[in-house]
């Protein structure tokens, strides 16, 4: 039971020598782990949009070896940095860069390097989760849209990626937990995230346990306040259950004009040769 | 003589080895309702599909105002927004409610302004009578709904031609009247229409020209009063009177 006593004590030790380091850490964490996941998502819907272009027999052999080469290319992509640790992701980017550039070309900051690795991470795992979102769409929704006239990208825009959004919040969901905990790895190019202020606490107090159970419980508070609000972003999507009925004539202008876009044609319901048809 | 829209010659379609249209000529002119009846599994949605560019033809040509449209570098949206469609299973665009589902299509492909999309669409909706419904989403109206909002949708888009795949066959029996009456009334207000259907009465009564196929090729076409009084040829004379037997 003291036990328990002395780790309290600590912990308040920790938090009134470190909490501001906690809190930022806990701040550039989140930042870090929205803005990667918002462009990984971006660049997983663009990857998954140029993966499912259709191509036929008779289409121009430039366009079919274009889409082939563009398929290739999302397919490394998508292996590399799905195949390879986030980890040494950051250290081969962040010191890769000046390296081949003998220093002329760095990182403008740390920051600028960690949201482009973790963005272009999470945009490797998005760029399939989007892929099965859109083949998981009923081809009779494309179709509908191709038979009113929208082209390929007109259909995807208004059509698929809404529904294929909806389908892979889910995904969406796990990704940006994923990317809370898994942007501690950033410490290794010295990003100030929430692991990095345990280090540093912990590198001068020694309080090892004591940091790692306020590191616990903080990632714990971020994650689950970011699943229960995934949720509500889902159920957000779906729409009302319910629904109204439309019991005025809609067609009134609210200033009293009555304007009806087929008076006089047989097409006006109100005319009396309609009423006779019927 | 009506004026010539759509023009069908030699076209044929085959799923690799598997051939589903033969040497299919026919031509739809202005006001003509053609009914398409035969067998399941003769062509006749192919056809339809075909004709809307959903499938690409092996064969033939599809000419519209005498323009071919199955060639090469022909921009097959455009040409879709002048030949609406109603599918047998409604295709609504389920992540928009049934106002949007008919707007949609006006802004985005005919450019048209958001005031002007929802006052047409509106004016299509009533048409129909599923006006009090356009805050509703596709998954909370019923089967005859749905379809009559896929017809207002498909409307909404100012087609010469209106291609209808079984619009039908997918309702339940007592939802099949108020879908068959819309498209009566669009009938009878002139509108040219390529019907693909199993509602034989629908086919005598409405439509001024009948197809008949059979096997992927057209058996016999004609007037209503030709194909259902007085039919040539014994396959459609059997065809039709399996029909009778079970009372259309």
């Amino acid at each position: 039971m003291n036990k328990f006593v002395q780790l309290s004590a600590d912990i308040g030790k920790l938090w009134t020598n470190y909490s501001s380091g906690y809190l930022g850490g806990i701040r550039n964490t989140l930042i870090l782990a929205l803005i990667g996941t918002v462009i990984g998502c971006l660049i997983g819907f663009v990857c998954g949009v140029l993966n499912t272009i259709p191509h036929e027999k008779n289409d121009p052999p430039f366009k079919r070896f274009f889409l082939c080469l563009i398929r290739v290319i999302v397919r490394v992509y998508v292996e590399v940095f799905r195949g390879t640790p986030m980890v040494l992701q950051a250290v081969f980017l962040y010191y890769g860069l000046p390296y081949f550039t003998n220093n002329t070309v760095k990182w403008g900051s740390v920051w600028a390097a960690a949201i482009f690795v973790v963005s272009i991470n999470t945009g490797a795992y998005m760029a399939e989760s989007v892929r099965g979102g859109i083949i998981s769409i009923d081809p009779g929704q494309t179709e509908g849209a191709k038979a009113i006239g929208m082209n390929h990208v007109q259909t995807m825009t208004s059509v698929i990626l809404p529904q294929a959004l909806r389908n892979i919040m889910p995904q969406i969901g796990n990704n940006f937990i994923i990317n809370v905990k898994d942007t501690s790895v950033m410490f290794i190019i010295g990003f100030p995230d929430f692991f990095a202020a345990h280090r540093a606490a912990v590198g001068a107090t020694y309080l090892y346990f004591p940091s790692a159970t306020v590191e616990m419980a903080g990632y714990l508070t971020m994650t689950l306040i970011a699943s229960f609000l995934l949720r509500y972003v889902e159920k957000r999507l779906d729409g009302d259950s319910s629904y109204e009925l439309a019991e005025a004539d809609m067609l009134t202008m609210p200033a009293g004009t009555y304007k009806h876009p087929d008076k006089g044609t047989p097409f006006d319901e109100r005319s009396r040769e309609y009423k006779e048809e019927e | 003589m009506g004026e010539m829209i759509l023009q069908v010659s030699h076209l044929s379609k085959s799923f690799g080895s598997n051939t589903v249209l033969r040497d299919i000529d026919f031509t739809v002119e202005k006001g003509d309702v053609t009914s398409i009846i035969g067998a399941s599994g003769s062509g006749k949605s192919t056809l339809l599909r075909c004709i809307n560019l959903l499938e690409t033809p092996t064969g033939g040509e599809i000419r519209y105002h005498d323009r071919l449209v199955n060639g090469r570098g022909v921009n097959a949206s455009e040409y879709r927004s002048h030949v609406g469609m109603v599918f047998q299973s409604f295709n609504l665009f389920n992540n928009m409610t049934v106002l949007e589902n008919c707007i949609v299509g006006q802004v985005k492909v005919l450019k048209k302004k958001k005031e002007e999309a929802r006052e047409n669409a509106l004016s299509y909706l009533d048409r129909v009578g599923m006006a009090p419904y356009i805050n509703a989403r596709p998954r909370q109206i019923s089967g005859g709904q749905k379809q009559r909002v896929a017809i207002a949708r498909a409307l909404a888009m100012g087609p010469e031609v209106l291609l209808f795949d079984e619009p039908t066959s997918a309702l339940d029996p007592e939802m099949v009247g108020e879908v068959l009456n819309v498209m009566q009334s669009l009938a009878q207000d002139g509108m040219t229409m390529l019907v693909v259907t199993h509602e034989m009465a629908f086919a005598r009564d409405v439509s001024s020209q009948v197809v008949y196929m059979n096997g992927g090729v057209i058996c016999e076409q004609g007037t209503p009063q030709e194909i259902f009084g007085n039919p040539q040829k014994p396959e459609t004379r059997e065809f039709l009177s399996r029909f009778r037997e079970n009372k259309v």
